[in-house]
């Protein structure tokens, strides 16, 4: 029986934030549909809300032309809308069969069986009875699928299928993918990487900030279409002029970055080696979770890598923690702003503390300097316009827009030679990103230096010297901004090469 | 037909009042709930909680004896705090007490049969020293080799208490003492000078209000106070603001254990004067209700002190009028914990009963 899901004019509104603008789609079995757009296009809104996690604030969805009312997972479930996300449900303890087991309405014995046929008739080769945690990221997956087919469902989405994923894997997940397609099953994969779309889709719908931008066959679109496509001519209005300061000295470089994680949902970093000068914002873009993180951490000195060299302002700093290279004049600013950057339960005044440097004074002979903190926030309270003077403040009463000016305004306090920071704009309104963007500027104007690793391809042109792109965990070679495209950007960040 | 979802949600603002007085509404609960038990046990439990609560503190002798309680309590609770407040469970109070207790009373014996002013202060650096060491062991496992302190540090009670029995048993036994599984009595200059003549609350009381002051200093006007917090609060930022933690997590430790080692010391040279197999009544385990029911801060401990000390004393009463096993004390600790954890999850979190209808799809 085919399968006809239509989404009608749906829209979700987050403060801020439109997440998802009168989105409208059509979709009918036996064909594979991609979901493609970078972070914060609005993909994953439109996902949760056919999966009854979150519901819309206008708009409908019908199934076969019934109106559905999802909301809750389970109407979900009851309609026979299947969903594969990216970070597993799965109770690692428990064995295969238990997990199936847990949801299931029949009784263990036929439970058995049906599982059974399911394994044979798609080649999965799983051991039914061992726990969850000796699975590899492939097999977890299939784990999940398996618990969708049980249902026999009609539509199956699979939300960023590939980023835990082998080559091999992958392969596999594709070839499976295309079996339920031929079974009548309608197939949603949401992605961001490009060539993905191009060999498994038959048709793919772009989203940029919240809209749907285009509805084509693959067949007719390249990878520099697409990449156009997903990223947009969105060149902001304030843009710096490009300095080009090849005489500048390096105030920072950093020589064979090597890190290898156990943890399958971390990235591992091959062989980065790049160099800052003095004055220059280095942009690095990429779609989250390609390796800025860890890359942040290392530059940071949370992680420690061995045999990895820093130079930081002819010092070798590779060893040193965050404080120590604060000492330096290294700043940080992380991109969780809430539970890393800073600690909500905390006061202001005491969260300007974090950034304990020696000039502050802010502990004399390990005792607490509340007089000169205070007075120190305040000034951080009025200089990047914060809007309180309260500094006894618990900082979650603050706006993410604020509570970021009151991170970057403690990073910057200490006039800081070089400034790291990763997606400093991430959730905010267009008033605090222009204020950050001014504030990023106006460093490099005083010949400080910048590294910003992004996943905004806007604010990047907008803000960099010079970019790269990160893309599994190994850098693209660095290229003048002025020379780069948003389209040369989007096929970096899809993994794609030019030239 | 209708589903019912029960969906838990944080709240996001708990008032810092209410924070504080919530361990009063356990207190509360705690007396209903034992006023049930009596009642199911045929009791009148008007009476019952009478024997419990107010006969042992109706006159001076039991309110003595409630100070010696909440002594070792309150001082084991504070030392514990600088732990938990930094998200280190060390649950190895018991045993860095019984080892501070051998060190402590290793040293007394050596002095058995002399006097001197310089003794008592030997003795109970000794045993800080021994229960710093005990729970310093945890700390070194945690920081260089991984492993989980609420295991390691439970685990070594096992070993301190058979240490202990060994030593008794065997090579500090009382010559003189018919092979009774004790030490000598300590020489008189081994003993915490009394407060009162015929109440047996000691000067310990003393070390054990002086931790207060020190704590409440420690944790609220240093750095490594604010250390303490920021890794309570969040293990990341505590990282990123480039806090030494391997560092931090010996101190805390360390300050634990000699604090618990302070209380071993405290109770074998003061009510009890000699070593014996018995030397707590588990008050390592016991402070660990005192510290949360305290708030982790230094003045609530004081006072979450004093109420479990009276289940110490309030289970000894009810043995005696009531007939009833000396257990029931710890049948009331276990109930403050666990009103306590369920106040506090419904302080910390609302419960939202939602209401769906299935679906008119299905029909």
């Amino acid at each position: 029986m085919a399968t006809d899901l239509r989404i009608s004019n749906i829209s979700k509104i987050y403060p801020g934030c439109i997440a998802n603008d009168n989105v409208s789609l059509q979709f009918k079995s036996g064909k594979i549909y991609a979901l493609l757009g970078e972070n914060g296009a609005g993909k994953s809104t439109l996902v949760k809300i056919l999966s009854g996690v979150i519901s819309p604030d206008n708009g409908e969805v019908f199934l076969n032309e019934k109106n559905l009312k999802l909301s809750s997972p389970l109407d979900a479930k009851k309609n026979k809308i299947g969903m594969v996300f990216q970070h597993f449900n799965l109770f690692e303890t428990l064995s295969v069969f238990e997990n199936l087991s847990i949801d299931a309405t029949e009784d263990n014995k036929s439970l058995r069986v049906r599982i059974n046929e399911i394994l044979k008739k798609y080649n999965f080769s799983i051991d039914l009875d061992v726990p969850v945690l000796n699975l590899s990221a492939g097999q977890k997956q299939k784990v999940e699928i398996i618990r969708c087919l049980l249902r026999s469902p009609k539509v199956l989405i699979m939300d960023e299928p590939t980023s835990v994923l082998t080559e091999q894997e992958t392969e596999e997940l594709f070839i499976s993918l295309k079996k339920f397609c031929d079974e009548g099953i309608l197939i949603i994969y949401i992605t961001h990487k490009l060539k993905e779309v191009l060999s498994l889709c038959d048709e793919v719908a772009v989203m940029r900030k919240g809209k749907v931008v285009s509805v084509s066959q693959t067949q007719n679109e390249k990878v520099e279409t697409l990449a156009n496509k997903m990223v947009g001519q969105k060149l902001g209005k304030i843009k710096k002029k490009i300095k080009i300061s090849k005489n500048k000295d390096e105030i920072f470089k950093v020589k064979h970055l090597n890190f290898y994680s156990d943890d399958p949902f971390e990235t591992n970093l091959f062989n980065l080696n790049f160099s800052v000068k003095k004055g220059e914002c280095l942009g690095i873009a990429g779609i989250s979770g390609n390796g800025q993180n860890e890359l942040f951490q290392i530059l940071s000195g949370e992680i420690i890598t061995p045999n990895t060299s820093i130079i930081f302002r002819n010092k070798e700093i590779a060893k040193l923690n965050p404080k120590q290279r604060r000492e330096y004049l290294m700043a940080f600013s992380p991109e969780d702003r809430i539970s890393q950057a800073a600690v909500p339960e905390l006061k202001i005044y005491e969260n300007v503390a974090l950034n304990n440097f020696k000039s502050s004074n802010f502990f004399e002979k390990g005792l607490v300097n509340e007089r000169k903190i205070k007075e120190h926030s305040k000034k951080i309270l009025s200089d990047f316009s914060v809007n309180t003077d309260n500094v006894e403040l618990k900082s979650q009463f603050l706006s993410g827009g604020n509570l970021q000016k009151l991170i970057l305004g403690r990073e910057l306090i200490t006039a800081p030679e070089l400034l790291i920071c990763y997606n400093p704009t991430w959730g905010l309104d267009v008033g605090a990103i222009n204020y950050i963007h001014e504030t990023l500027i106006k460093i490099n104007d005083q010949e400080k230096s910048t590294i910003l690793i992004s996943t905004d391809t806007e604010e990047l042109l907008k803000l960099s010297d010079r970019i790269t792109v990160i893309y599994k965990g190994k850098l693209s070679k660095i290229m003048p901004s002025d020379e780069v495209t948003p389209e040369k950007l989007g096929i970096l960040m899809g993994g794609g090469s030019i030239d | 037909m209708e589903d019912l979802l029960i969906r838990i949600e944080k709240r996001n603002d708990v008032p810092t009042t209410l924070y504080f007085f919530t361990p009063f509404i356990a207190i509360i609960l705690t007396i209903i709930g034992g006023g049930i038990i009596f009642y199911a046990l045929g009791f009148n439990p008007a009476e019952a909680l009478k024997f419990y609560f107010i006969t042992p503190i109706s006159n001076l002798y039991g309110f003595s004896e409630l100070l010696l309680k909440a002594t070792p309590l309150c001082l084991i609770a504070i030392g514990l705090s600088f732990c938990f407040k930094s998200n280190n469970w060390n649950i190895g109070a018991e045993g860095q007490l019984t080892f501070g207790a051998i060190v402590g009373g290793g040293v007394a014996l050596l002095f058995y049969n002399q006097e001197g002013f310089y003794i008592l202060p030997l003795i109970i650096i000794a045993g800080a020293i021994g229960g710093m060491i005990f729970a310093l062991i945890p700390a070194i496992l945690k920081t260089y080799f991984n492993t989980n302190e609420i295991l390691v540090s439970l685990m070594l009670v096992y070993v301190s208490k058979l240490i202990l029995d060994y030593l008794v048993v065997g090579p500090w036994s009382n010559p003189e003492g018919f092979n009774f599984p004790e030490t000598r009595q300590f020489s008189d200059s081994s003993r915490m000078p009394l407060l009162f003549d015929g109440l047996r609350v000691h000067a310990g009381i003393f070390i054990a209000l002086a931790a207060v002051l020190v704590s409440w200093f420690v944790l609220y006007k240093t750095y490594l106070g604010f250390q303490i917090k920021v890794s309570g609060l969040s293990l990341k930022t505590a990282k990123y603001a480039g806090f030494k933690g391997k560092a931090m997590i010996l101190i805390v430790f360390m300050i634990s254990g000699a604090c618990a080692g302070l209380a071993g010391v405290g109770e074998i040279t003061g009510p009890i004067g000699q070593l014996h197999r018995m030397i707590s009544p588990d008050y390592g385990f016991t402070a660990i209700i005192v510290a949360f029911l305290g708030r982790l801060n230094p003045f609530g401990i004081i006072f979450a002190s004093l109420v479990v000390s009276l289940t110490y004393l309030g289970a000894e009463t009810a043995q005696i009028f009531l007939q009833i096993p000396q257990y029931t004390g710890q049948v009331f600790q276990g109930m403050i914990l666990f009103f306590l954890l369920a106040s506090d999850y419904l302080l910390f979190f609302k419960i939202k009963i939602l209401n769906l209808k299935k679906n008119e799809l299905g029909h």
